[in-house]
C-alpha cells in the first residue's frame, strides 16, 4: 500500500466483464433468399496493375442486423493471373500452355487462422481449380510458355456459425469449402478473360445442395443458415457446348443417390448458369470501359512531328 | 461502332466463313475465344470466304506470343563467339511503340531469343564478327524463323530493315546510324560499328 512506485487495483476488486453470448440467442439465421435464388455478386476485373489479368469477386454480406458480430461469413476473392511467360529454366519442352492454379487462404480468411505454407485444404482446391480451367483453355495457342492462376481467399466461407464449437454433427462438411471453389472459378475465368487468354467459352462455376429432411434443392447454398445439409456438389459448366468440366459432390451413402446425385447436378448447373449471366455483363463492361479508355488515351498523346531538315 | 463479342458466343458457320485469330471452330460453327471487337475481312480470292475474327489489341499489353516471321524488339543480354541472347520485348509493335518498349527493363518474364552468327546477315555470313554487330544492351529489330527449343525462340537479322535500332556507345552516349554498318555518338561524334537497322 505504501509503495508508490506501483499502480494499485482498486482495493475492493472488479467483476471481470461477460458479455452476453447474443448470436446464440438470436439463433441461426434463415434463409430468406428462395431456393433458386442467389446470393448477389459483385465481381470487377482489371484491379491489379501488375498482372496480366485480375479480377475480384465478393458475395453479398447477410444483414445481420441485431448483432454487432456477423454471424455468418461471406466470400471475398481476387485473382491475379501472370502469363503467358517463359517456362521455367527446370522443365522441358512442351507444346502446349501449361497452367498452374493455386487457392491460397490468406491467415485471416476463416476464423481458423491459416499458416503461410499451403496447407492439404487449399491444395485440394487447387487441383479442383486447375482441373476446371484446364477444360476451358485453348492450350495449343500457346506453345511453349506458363500460365499462373492464383487465387487470394480473402474472406473464406465456413461450415458453422462463429460460436458453434465444430461444425455440424449431422450431416456433410466442408459445403463452405465447395462455394470458395465455385466462385473461384468464376473469378478465374473472368482474369483469364480480362488477361486475353484464348477460351472455349465463359466456363462459370455453380453449387446446389439439400438440406437433411428436404427434398428441395438449395441453389447456392450459405452452409451456416442450416442446421445440417445431406448432400452438396459444385460444378463448373461450359453453357455454350452444354458440358461439364468439373464435379465434386459429398453425400451420405442410403438408397436412391444416383437419382439424388443427378438431381444436384442438374441444380449446380441451373446456379452456374445464373452466374453465367453475371460474368458475361461483367466482361461486356470491362470491354466497353477499356474500349473508352483506349479511345481517350490516343487522343491524348501526341504524334510525332517529322522533323525539317 | 464494332460489334462486342465474348468467348463462347457464335459468330458464324464454317460453310459461310473461315475461322481468324481469336476464335475457334466446334463441329460446324467458329465461336469467338476472346473478348473483343468482331473483325469480318473479306476474302483475298474470288471464290474465297471471308474471315471473321476477334481483334485483342484494346490493350498494348500482351500483344501475344512469337510466331514464325513474326517481327521483335529484342535487348541484347549476352554477346557470344558463335551466337547472341536476346530477350524478346514486344511482338510485332507498332512504330509509335517502339520508344517506350526500349525502356522496358523487366527481362525475367521475358522469353529469349538467340542469334546465330549465320543469321546477322544474308551475305559474307562466315566473315561475321558478333562483336562488331553487337553489343549489350542494344536494341534489336528482328524476325523470328524457327520456335527454337525449349528455351529460346530463333531469331534472324538477314535483311536492310533489320538490326539495331536503338543504342548507346561506349561512354554511354546515344547513337545515331551512319551507315549500314556504323552508328555515331550523338555527342563525342565517335563512330561504333554495330548491324545497323535502316531507320524508317
Amino acid at each position: 500500500m505504501n509503495d508508490r512506485r506501483r499502480i494499485n487495483g482498486p482495493a475492493s476488486g472488479t467483476q471481470p466483464v461477460v458479455f452476453e453470448n447474443k448470436s446464440k440467442a438470436l439463433g441461426r439465421p434463415q434463409r430468406s433468399r428462395k431456393p433458386n435464388e442467389l446470393r448477389k455478386i459483385f465481381l470487377q476485373t482489371g484491379l491489379v496493375p501488375a498482372a496480366a489479368g485480375s479480377a475480384y469477386l465478393e458475395l453479398e454480406t447477410p444483414s445481420s442486423t441485431r448483432s454487432f458480430i456477423p454471424t455468418t461469413s461471406t466470400i471475398k476473392l481476387s485473382c491475379a493471373i501472370q502469363g503467358p511467360k517463359p517456362l521455367p529454366r527446370n522443365s522441358s519442352f512442351s507444346p502446349n500452355l501449361q497452367l498452374s492454379a493455386s487457392i491460397k487462404f490468406a491467415p485471416f480468411a476463416t476464423r481458423q487462422r491459416h499458416g503461410y505454407l499451403r496447407d492439404n485444404v487449399e491444395r485440394d482446391l487447387g487441383s479442383h481449380l486447375e482441373n476446371a480451367l484446364n477444360g476451358v483453355i485453348i492450350p495449343d495457342r500457346y506453345p511453349k510458355s506458363a500460365l499462373d492462376v492464383t487465387v487470394m481467399v480473402l474472406e473464406g466461407e465456413e461450415d458453422c456459425l462463429w460460436n458453434e464449437e465444430h461444425g455440424q454433427e449431422r450431416g456433410i462438411s466442408g459445403v463452405g469449402l465447395m462455394n470458395v471453389l465455385a466462385e473461384s472459378i468464376n473469378v478465374a475465368v473472368a482474369a483469364l478473360i480480362d488477361a486475353k487468354v484464348d477460351c472455349l467459352d465463359l466456363l462459370s462455376s455453380g453449387v446446389a445442395a439439400r438440406a437433411a429432411d428436404s427434398e428441395t434443392d438449395l441453389l447456392d447454398p450459405c452452409p451456416s443458415e442450416h442446421e445440417a445439409l445431406a448432400c452438396a456438389c459444385v460444378v463448373g459448366y461450359l453453357p455454350a457446348r452444354n458440358e461439364v468440366v468439373e464435379v465434386w459432390s459429398k453425400m451420405a451413402a442410403g438408397k436412391g443417390r444416383e437419382q439424388v446425385a443427378e438431381d444436384l447436378v442438374d441444380a449446380a448447373i441451373k446456379a452456374a448458369r445464373g452466374s453465367h449471366k453475371i460474368l458475361t455483363e461483367v466482361i461486356k463492361e470491362s470491354l466497353k470501359h477499356s474500349i473508352k479508355t483506349k479511345h481517350s488515351a490516343n487522343t491524348k498523346t501526341t504524334n510525332d512531328v517529322e522533323m525539317k531538315t | 461502332m464494332a460489334t462486342t463479342t465474348i468467348p463462347g458466343q457464335v459468330l458464324g458457320k464454317l460453310s459461310t466463313h473461315l475461322p481468324g485469330a481469336g476464335t475457334h471452330v466446334n463441329e460446324t460453327d467458329i465461336y469467338a475465344s476472346l473478348a473483343g471487337n468482331v473483325i469480318t475481312t473479306t476474302a483475298t480470292t474470288k471464290s474465297g470466304k471471308p474471315t471473321v475474327s476477334v481483334s485483342n489489341t484494346t490493350t498494348t499489353h500482351n500483344a501475344g506470343l512469337p510466331q514464325v516471321s513474326s517481327i521483335v524488339l529484342g535487348r541484347v543480354l549476352r554477346v557470344q563467339q558463335r551466337q547472341l541472347i536476346a530477350s524478346i520485348l514486344t511482338v510485332d509493335p507498332p512504330p509509335s511503340l517502339i520508344t517506350p518498349y526500349a525502356s522496358n527493363t523487366d527481362d525475367e518474364v521475358q522469353f529469349q531469343a538467340i542469334l546465330r552468327r549465320e543469321d546477322v546477315r544474308a551475305f559474307e555470313k562466315d566473315k561475321v564478327n558478333m562483336n562488331e554487330m553487337f553489343r549489350v544492351g542494344d536494341i534489336v529489330k528482328a524476325s523470328v524463323i524457327s520456335l527454337g527449343d525449349e528455351r529460346s525462340y530463333y531469331i534472324s537479322t538477314a535483311g536492310n530493315e533489320f538490326g539495331v535500332i536503338i543504342a548507346r556507345s561506349e561512354v554511354g552516349n546515344p547513337m545515331v546510324p551512319a551507315s549500314w554498318k556504323e552508328m555515331k555518338d550523338t555527342v563525342t561524334g565517335k563512330g561504333e560499328t554495330r548491324k545497323v537497322a535502316k531507320p524508317t
